[in-house]
């Protein structure tokens, strides 16, 4: 960096330079050894799982605990054993209910989002703050109404009443994001569409979504992550594999005293992998979107 | 600004409508799902409402509320999430800062530690919660084992055995799911500052420590608040990591009061209690987000 004016001759030690790399070093392994243990862990035999001192790198590794999710055992039966053949129901169900949170959020959202970045209209700074406000409320104010409702339509332990919750949590925030992607495309794009005499809807279709589609996959996967990694709803809305998503078969692993840690880490670290994947995939637009969710209101 | 454009334009008559109808499926979905199990939840706290005695359930006015004060778990609980909030607040500002000024500079592997810091983010607070078990673990935890290979320690310790040990392990374990977030902000709050005041700053032959305290941090303040504003928000309502991680315990040294509240409707199905207990949350989470809207709105950040 030019930040010296006049660099004197002699050699001159760049303490800057150290002080960076060093700080660089610790943050990254403090982000990433956690993870890295639960993943090594999640590879070895109980027996170097649980040893004292511990092997860091799985010395004999095994797809063991893995493969334990589609043909338990008879000795997982005994130990955990619901939670482990629990696992891949709840992983079918977080992926559809995280799925149709991120397309019914879209849908609603997309409206909504358009009106503000592209029509001028009285009461639109007081929605926008409602949204946001919605945004702000715990889900534990709403959780034990939520209940009481799902329980009289008859739909606890199913999927729609997680995809209903999951859409108000996701909603505003979708609404947020969306407007800020929608105002980056040129206005000129429709203006054009509208000479060629296009309708309103036929140049949404064809000419404004595809171009904000970016921006639309990037609130699609902000809204699937919020479904994917949500629990106290799920937690009190669901009860057996019919429903029960991935943090809930999770949770059980915790509390069952007689879990193996290494099935366990297993678990997580099939928890973790659409999100971490989506994550990095669409690391650069969902950046932007935390920033435009937050700081520039 | 883009908003600016739109004052040159012809306006159609039919924009207003036009607009609340685009909004309509999104407020009908938000009213349905939001609005009215709020108020829903504030008549049922008036109630004295237990699933397992439905017999028993009637209107008792704000008996549920006057019986907070006298309610020593739930005192208890505000204290430990009071503290819980201001520990994990600190820390997490304090690491987020120094990590998002690192994430501002140029240098090899930039791009990779900002990918590494979203990995917390993406990982779900029951897995956190796991994942920090095993690490915690009193006799084959990763903690003990490399604390004792660096000869930090000499015996395995039971690090969340002591009220005061669970509370700061699991304040640990929820700063580093948080932390990206902040990150985040502080970082975009960074890439606002012009290069052109550090330059000048430089010509003044101010050093690195003034360069941050005249430049850096004025310009910060705003992200900084909005950081201190959210996450207060969200450590406030922690619930995820701690529910795994301790459950609550040692008796009740974790127990925030999230976790208080899902034990009363969850355990001792007392939903009337429960719902009291949700509108003082709602009531104090209420309180920081008119803090937080309003300081968007002081800054001119609301550009409809």
């Amino acid at each position: 960096m030019s930040t010296a004016v006049n660099v004197p001759l002699r050699y001159r030690v760049p303490w800057k330079k150290i002080v960076l790399y060093v700080l660089a070093a610790g943050f990254a392994l403090y982000l990433v050894l956690p993870f890295y243990w639960i993943v090594a862990m999640s590879f070895m035999h109980e027996v170097d799982a649980i040893s004292v001192p511990p092997h860091w790198v799985p010395t004999h590794p095994t797809l063991e605990n893995y493969l334990g999710f589609v043909r338990p055992n008879a000795a997982q039966e005994l130990v955990g054993g619901r939670a482990v053949s629990e696992t891949p129901y709840s992983l079918r169900n977080s992926l559809v209910v995280a799925t149709a949170t991120a397309v019914l959020n879209l849908a609603l959202a997309t409206f909504a989002a358009y009106s503000f970045s592209r029509l001028k209209f009285r009461g639109s700074q007081v929605l926008l703050v409602l949204y946001l406000l919605t945004r702000m409320v715990p889900g534990i104010a709403i959780i034990i109404p939520f209940y009481l409702l799902m329980r009289s339509f008859g739909l606890l332990d199913t999927y729609l009443a997680l995809i209903l919750s999951y859409t108000t949590f996701a909603l505003p925030i979708t609404i947020w994001i969306l407007k800020d992607f929608f105002r980056s495309v040129p206005r000129e794009l429709e203006e054009a569409a509208r000479v060629d005499r296009c309708g309103w809807f036929r140049t949404m279709w064809t000419v404004f979504l595809p171009v904000a589609a970016p921006g639309l996959v990037a609130a699609a996967v902000f809204a699937f992550m919020t479904a994917w990694n949500e629990f106290m709803f799920a937690l009190f809305l669901t009860s057996t594999k019919a429903a029960k998503t991935i943090p809930v078969v999770a949770a059980n692993f915790a509390t069952d005293f007689n879990t193996q840690f290494t099935v366990m880490a297993a678990a997580g670290v099939l928890a973790v992998v659409p999100p971490l994947v989506l994550a990095l995939l669409f690391q650069r637009k969902l950046v932007q979107g935390m920033a435009a969710g937050s700081v520039k209101g | 600004m883009a908003a600016l454009t739109g004052f040159a334009e012809r306006r159609p008559l039919g924009d207003n409508a036009k607009a609340w109808a685009l909004n309509a499926p999104a407020m009908v979905v938000i009213a349905l799902l939001v609005a009215y199990p709020i108020g829903y939840s504030f008549y049922v706290s008036l109630q004295k409402n237990n699933l397992k005695r439905p017999r028993a359930k009637r209107f008792i006015g704000f008996d549920n509320y006057t019986s907070l004060l006298s309610d020593h778990a739930f005192v208890n609980a505000l204290k430990v999430s009071a503290l819980f909030v201001v520990v994990v607040l600190g820390l997490t500002v304090v690491l987020a800062l120094i990590l998002a000024l690192v994430l501002n500079e140029r240098f090899r592997g930039r791009g990779l530690l900002l990918s590494l810091a979203l990995l917390p983010w993406a990982m779900p607070g029951v897995v956190n919660g796991l994942m920090w078990r095993t690490i915690f673990d009193a006799k084959t935890g990763a903690l003990n084992g490399l604390l004792q290979q660096l000869g930090l320690i000499d015996s395995y310790h039971a690090w969340l055995t002591s009220g005061t040990g669970a509370f700061l392990f699991t304040a640990l374990a929820q700063v580093w799911n948080t932390l990206p977030f902040s990150v985040i902000i502080l970082l975009a709050g960074l890439s606002t500052i012009p290069a052109e005041l550090y330059d000048a700053a430089t010509v003044d032959r101010a050093g690195a420590w003034r360069r941050f305290t005249e430049v850096t941090v004025p310009w910060l303040l705003h992200p900084l608040l909005i950081v201190l504003i959210l996450e207060t928000m969200n450590a406030f309502r922690a619930f995820d990591t701690i529910y795994v991680l301790t459950g609550g315990g040692p008796g009740d040294a974790t127990t925030t009061i999230a976790l208080l509240d899902v034990q009363t409707v969850l355990t001792f199905t007392d939903f009337g209690l429960g719902s009291a207990y949700a509108w003082v949350i709602t009531a104090i989470t209420l309180l920081i987000s008119v803090a937080y809207i309003g300081l968007l709105y002081r800054k001119g950040n609301f550009e409809v």
